[in-house]
């Protein structure tokens, strides 16, 4: 008995623990680059990527890694993955509307479907998920609903965030009512409203990685 | 003198369950799309698996051009209710089992078919907006 409690202590000394890689996943706009930069800056002081009011800011996989997330006196190190909007549909025409120039926007929209592809394979990699929807916005898309149902096959943790709880129009309790079976926390990622809350739903439902 | 029909026209493809579960995940995506991409709207009498709906996706990105900026998907799920749901999920676990054990043995993922529902796969140039609730959806096309 003693012995394998000595050799347990002993082999726990060297043991690599990955950080956990929580990825951030949800359709364009709804505040995913916002959220990472709020979780990023509150615990390491700078920020992971450019926001933009123009669909697809995020084209490429942001990552910061060895984020040391706090809350209530516990303590969790993770890896985070702020991920290209996810869409069904990418048209360069859409970019036009912001002034943006046809070849630009016909580049912006190609990097913009190949990181859809990058987002897609990295749920294969992923340990826990923030689900990103706009509280302002009905929540019941194929988008959602797609990857929720994939997360689950998987059996990856999923914290649905509510986001932009500060606005006139949010409505958290829809996304809550359209998917009662997860754990659904309303905030503010540009204000900061609620993100405590969210950290503690992290430390508490993220899956261990390693 | 003869009028022009002033109405332009939109194909719709009803697809039995039976017709896509005879064909394999990577041709199943492949007729959805080659169908969508002629301009084609899908009605299937059935419910793609999370894995093929994300692959769909996939897919879809890839083929993305000037002329085909994506689709619309929408499905409606068999809501089961009572012991309907408790054996559903049961039924699901085992899938998940036979799954594991099948591809254990061939490498490949086991071919269940579609689950009962209804799902509605259209070009995004034409299928505008879809509605969706719990228990239905309505879609807004333009052409």
């Amino acid at each position: 008995m003693v012995f394998n409690g000595f050799f347990n202590w002993f082999v726990n000394l060297f043991r690599v623990r990955k950080d956990i890689r929580l990825g951030i996943y949800g359709c364009t706009n709804v505040g995913k680059t916002t959220l990472a930069n709020r979780i990023a800056k509150d615990f390491t002081g700078e920020e992971i990527g450019r926001t933009s009011k123009i669909p697809h800011e995020t084209r490429f996989v942001q990552k910061k890694e060895k984020v040391l997330i706090k809350s209530n006196g516990k303590k969790l190190s993770i890896n985070l993955l702020d991920m290209p909007g996810l869409e069904t549909k990418i048209d360069y025409r859409k970019f036009l509307k912001f002034g943006i120039k046809k070849k630009a926007a016909k580049q912006r929209a190609r990097e913009a479907t190949q990181g859809v592809v990058e987002a897609i394979k990295w749920l294969n990699h992923v340990d826990t998920v923030l689900a990103v929807m706009d509280s302002t916005k009905d929540p019941l898309t194929q988008v959602n609903i797609t990857l929720l149902g994939n997360l689950e096959a998987k059996g990856i943790p999923v914290i649905l965030v509510a986001n932009k709880m500060d606005l006139k129009k949010a409505n958290p309790e829809h996304i809550k009512e359209a998917f009662p079976q997860y754990p659904t926390v309303p905030i503010s990622a540009l204000k900061g409203q609620n993100i405590d809350e969210l950290y503690k739903a992290i430390i508490k439902h993220a899956r261990k990685a390693g | 003198m003869i009028k022009k029909n002033r109405y332009k026209k939109i194909k719709m493809d009803f697809i039995s369950a039976t017709m896509l579960n005879g064909k394999s995940g990577k041709k199943k995506i492949n007729f959805i799309l080659s169908k969508v991409k002629d301009g084609s709207i899908l009605v299937v009498d059935g419910v793609l698996k999370p894995e093929e709906e994300i692959d769909l996706i996939k897919e879809t990105m890839r083929r993305v051009d000037d002329g085909f900026p994506g689709i619309e998907v929408c499905s409606l799920k068999k809501q089961a209710k009572g012991w309907q749901q408790f054996f559903d999920v049961l039924s699901d676990r085992s899938e998940k089992v036979q799954d594991i054990i099948w591809r254990g043995i061939t490498g490949k993922p086991i071919n269940k078919g579609l689950k009962t529902g209804l799902t509605l796969i259209g070009p995004a140039k034409i299928i505008k907006d879809v509605k969706k609730n719990p228990d239905s959806f309505s879609v807004l096309a333009e052409v």
